[in-house]
């Protein structure tokens, strides 16, 4: 109790210092990682279930210092981004056109809402006869996986639009493509930028889970690869790889929303 | 006078508007916003339409400027019959209307960006119309760092850079303070002389009609009929000033005479509606 109240008031007192909410987090993850260690050599869980910190470490540089990872990554990759090309486009404009019409929102959009919660991956075996067990079948979960979020969020931004906004088209005589790139998809820049990175998210795990199942190549197939041959601390380092690469991704989108010019409002 | 001829085109109303009807369906039944509406508007006049709220204003606008075409009657520019936005009209609306991604330049280039006018040229142009409703010096500002009646200002020029023959406004004022107010319609009236720009003004300010019509239409309440229209009959160019004038305040008492009757008898309706939902409740 006293020693976080010092914490604090140093903090507070010393604006350079690191502040008590950074400090909190180090500390966790050194315990984190403290705990970690000790449990792989305690010997209380099955060999390897916990390997070594330097293990995983080594596994690591091990993985980084070979071309084959970065095969397989950049496989993984291109299929999550063509995934969510595919999709998101598709999703995009499946939204426009249901929240530009009334009629066809009623019609439509429950399939969305009762299809967009249920998980694609019970898809995946239509999808497999379909498209073989190749990247395509994987870029078509994730397409389909990234498609719904993307459909129903760019739907509810249009129904947000301002109507005069519409109206000031209209009277200007703009066609539809000029209405979708002059009006609609500006007027709704923040609900669109939110649905691309919902769309990343589900891309990413649609396409992820498709390579665990059935595949030959990518980050997906190397994991549950190095999973079913035991070999723990590669898998670890993979995970560890992939969790800052998504990261890092979802920041970049995040940044693309933040540009000062599309923020204004 | 002059050689008939020439009168009779210069009479010959560019914008006609002939038994124009509209009927909403709503939950309480049907409405009939506007009944059988008939008037035109010559070559380089100002005409003003003037009503109690609810009158039915905003939606012969509507029809006048082609955003709604469920409607009876006809409305017509220069003999054609329209049946959508028509080319020849400006619009400008009573709500913020501004596009507020768009920066004070971008907003006013916006109707020339739709013809595809070269960049260079719609910036000038944007630049011009920028300067008439003086808003110079904010060209790259965005619409969300001006007050609500620069943002005015900014529809007012875009739709004005269209360069439209008729332009149609809808209390385009309406949402701004006394003093802006008035300034602005100076602005207006001294475009208006300088362009000789035809307009429809929908207001429901009798100063503001007053001071910038040649011609004033009153509309009654529920159904939107034409009640009267009145011939202004003061010299040009006009000022704000002219509002201290006697043959000023003649209009004024006139007009209001007969607003006051349709604007009293709007109030009684929703009352006694109110009081008839309150009677029905309990
Ligand atoms: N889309 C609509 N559906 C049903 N009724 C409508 C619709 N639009 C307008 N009305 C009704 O038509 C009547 C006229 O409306 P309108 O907006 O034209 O009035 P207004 O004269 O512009 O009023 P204000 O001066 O307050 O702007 C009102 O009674 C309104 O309730
Ligand atoms: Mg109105």
């Amino acid at each position: 109790m006293a020693d976080t109240g010092r914490l604090r008031s140093t903090a507070v007192g010393a604006p350079g210092w690191v502040s008590p909410v950074t400090l909190l987090r180090v500390v966790i993850i050194l315990t984190f990682l403290a705990v970690w260690e000790f449990l792989s050599h305690s010997g209380w869980l099955y060999r390897d279930v916990v390997p070594s910190l330097v293990r995983i470490a080594a596994a690591l540089v091990d993985l980084l210092t070979h071309g084959e990872y970065y095969f397989n990554l950049g496989v993984t990759a291109a299929e999550i981004g063509l995934a969510l090309a595919i999709g998101g486009s598709l999703g995009i404009v499946v939204g426009i056109v249901l929240g530009a019409n009334r009629f066809l929102t009623k019609a439509y959009e429950p399939y969305l809402y009762y299809l967009g919660p249920t998980p694609k991956i019970i898809f995946f075996p239509i999808i497999i006869m379909w498209c073989g067990v190749g990247p395509e079948s994987k870029v078509a979960l994730g397409a389909l996986s990234c498609f719904f979020p993307l459909a129903l969020s760019v739907a509810a931004g249009m129904r947000q639009i301002d109507k005069v906004l519409i109206r000031v088209g209209k009277s200007f005589r703009a066609n539809s493509w000029q209405m979708v790139m002059k009006i609609y998809l500006p007027a709704m820049r923040h609900p669109l930028i939110n649905g691309v990175r919902l769309g990343f998210g589900f891309a990413l795990i649609g396409t992820l889970l498709a390579e665990t199942k059935l595949s030959n190549m990518g980050i997906g197939f190397l994991i549950i690869n190095a999973y079913s041959t035991f070999d723990m601390p590669r898998m670890y380092a993979m995970l560890i790889v992939l969790f800052v690469l998504s990261i890092g991704a979802n920041a970049l989108i995040g940044r693309l929303g933040g540009i000062e010019s599309i923020k204004r409002r | 006078m002059s050689a008939p001829a020439a009168d009779a085109q210069l009479n010959d109303p560019v914008l006609s508007v002939d038994k124009v009807s509209v009927r909403f369906e709503t939950r309480e039944g049907p409405v009939v916003a506007v009944d059988d509406v008939s008037f035109g508007v010559r070559q380089g006049e100002f005409l003003s339409v003037i009503g109690p709220s609810g009158c039915g204003k905003s939606t012969l606008f509507n029809v006048i400027g082609g955003l709604l075409t469920q409607h009876q009657g006809t409305v017509s520019v220069a003999g054609e019959t329209i049946d959508g936005p028509h080319k020849s009209i400006g619009m400008v609306f009573q709500e913020e209307s501004t596009f507020p991604w768009r920066t004070v330049t971008d907003n006013v280039a916006f109707p020339l960006e739709l013809v595809g006018m070269a960049k260079a040229e719609r910036v000038e142009r944007a630049r011009h119309f920028i300067k008439l409703v003086g808003l110079d010096g904010f060209d790259n500002r965005h619409p969300g760092e001006l007050s609500g009646g620069m943002r005015q200002r900014v529809s007012l020029a875009r739709t004005l850079a269209s360069k439209p023959k008729i332009l149609l406004m809808d209390e385009p004022f309406a949402a701004l303070d006394e003093q802006t107010r008035l300034l602005l319609g100076d602005k207006v009236l001294q475009i208006q002389q300088e362009i000789q720009q035809t307009t429809l003004l929908i207001t429901h300010n009798i100063t503001e009609a007053v001071q910038m019509s040649d011609r004033i239409l009153v509309m009654t309440y529920r159904p939107g009929r034409v009640k009267r229209i009145v011939d202004i009959d003061l010299p040009r160019p006009r000022t704000s000033e002219i509002v201290s004038s006697e043959a000023f305040g003649r209009y004024v008492a006139q007009i209001w005479a007969d607003l006051r009757e349709e604007a009293s008898r709007g109030m009684r309706e929703a009352e006694d509606q109110v009081l008839h939902h309150q009677g029905a409740e309990s």
